[in-house]
């Protein structure tokens, strides 16, 4: 009987141990939980675009976003990223959507293939144009109005 | 007998073999292979540091002699394959470790020894005081390379981004043929690196290679 108690309690700490470890990273976590609804949102909104590219987010944009432009703007998209604090002019933070509505998306597109001095921002942000292609470029502006939750005026 | 024979057989052959093969597997021995690629065949696995089996086309035999007898930090946000990488949690990695002076040359002699074909020769004139600030400009604002690397500024102070390796010594680091061949074909180095591709025109190219041989730790005031 002691033996069977035993071996229940180790069952259920096993199930607890295991749990802990996935909330181990709780941002990581919600940011999953995050990603439904708001594509949702952009299949929705997308008629009303005059972008000629039908553009949509998938699993390639996010790694795309994660190892080139998480180094400055952070693995969230909140501006935050490693090189951040260096720069002479912080990196945009893609989850303010009270900036990012005043860009349209030929902007954001324009900022990423040719980079930050082509639309009149910093030069800290260099041209992706030679290592992205036009469609992974769409994409990640795609993605960037995710990150906002919003849409240009 | 025969036994004692085919020891003695043994014996004899693992002396008179073990100077060469000492000589050729000094990386091996000293462990360098398991965080380092060494062979550009070993494509399957992911290493911690810097692949090094160009380590001859890359690297100045001097720096990296210095190096191994007293590391220093190339990479301040870690290498790019640590899981910690973009959390720059780069303070808890461990030191490269560091080798007394015969075993640092014997490193280096079997370093410089890995090279692969391909090269990018430049031309090798010294920069007009012109051409290093228009180039300097370059470096800074049309490619934007002070947000990943850092270099000095003209004050001779360290600024820049930490994510791509530091420039700050790459006069004394780096092989100015290996940096040209590195601008114009990453690809041939690292399969996919987190720095964009650049064509520059090849005057250009020349010309800011010769200026990243000018950053030295000598000039950091």
């Amino acid at each position: 009987m002691i033996r069977n108690s035993k071996i229940i309690l180790a069952g259920i700490a096993a199930v607890w141990v295991g749990l802990g470890g996935c909330g181990q990273n709780p941002e990581k976590q919600s940011a999953v939980q995050l990603k439904p609804p708001i594509q949702q949102e952009v299949e929705e909104t997308r008629p009303q675009f005059s972008q000629p590219v039908l553009a949509t987010v998938t699993e390639k944009t996010r790694k795309n976003y994660q190892w080139y432009c998480a180094q400055c703007h952070g693995i969230e998209g909140k501006g935050d990223g490693i090189n951040a604090k260096l720069l002479t002019v912080p990196p945009r933070n893609h989850t303010k959507a009270s900036y990012l509505e005043t860009r349209t998306n030929e902007q954001l597109f324009e900022a990423i293939k040719f980079g930050g001095l082509s639309v009149g921002r910093a030069p800290c942000m260099p041209a992706w144009g030679h290592t992205l292609d036009e469609e992974s470029i769409h994409s990640l502006v795609q993605y960037i109005r995710e990150l906002c939750q919003c849409e240009a005026l | 007998m025969i036994q004692r024979i085919l020891t003695l057989f043994c014996l004899g052959g693992l002396l008179s073999l073990s100077p060469l093969s000492a000589e050729a597997n000094v990386l091996e021995e000293n462990n360098c292979g398991s965080c380092h690629r060494l062979s550009s065949e070993d494509t399957d696995k992911t290493f911690s540091g810097p692949d090094l089996y160009y380590a001859g086309n890359k690297f100045q035999p001097e720096w990296l002699r210095e190096f191994l007898k007293e590391p220093t930090v190339v990479r301040p946000a870690g290498f790019i394959t640590d899981p910690g990488f973009l959390q720059g949690a780069s303070e808890n990695l461990d030191p490269h470790p560091s080798f007394p002076d015969e075993k640092a040359n014997v490193l280096t002699k079997s370093l410089l020894g890995l090279k692969i074909s391909e090269q990018t020769p430049v031309v090798r004139n010294a920069l007009s005081k012109g051409q290093r600030a228009k180039i300097k400009y370059q470096f800074e604002r049309t490619f934007g390379c002070i947000s990943c690397h850092q270099s000095l500024n003209l004050a001779g102070k360290v600024r820049g981004g930490i994510s791509g390796p530091s420039l700050v010594n790459a006069g004394n680091r780096l092989q100015a043929d290996w940096i040209a061949s590195w601008l114009q074909k990453p690809e041939t180095y690292m399969s996919k690196s987190r720095m964009p591709l650049y064509k520059m025109e090849s005057d250009t190219q020349n010309l800011f290679v010769q200026f990243l041989m000018t950053l030295k730790k000598e000039n950091i005031k």
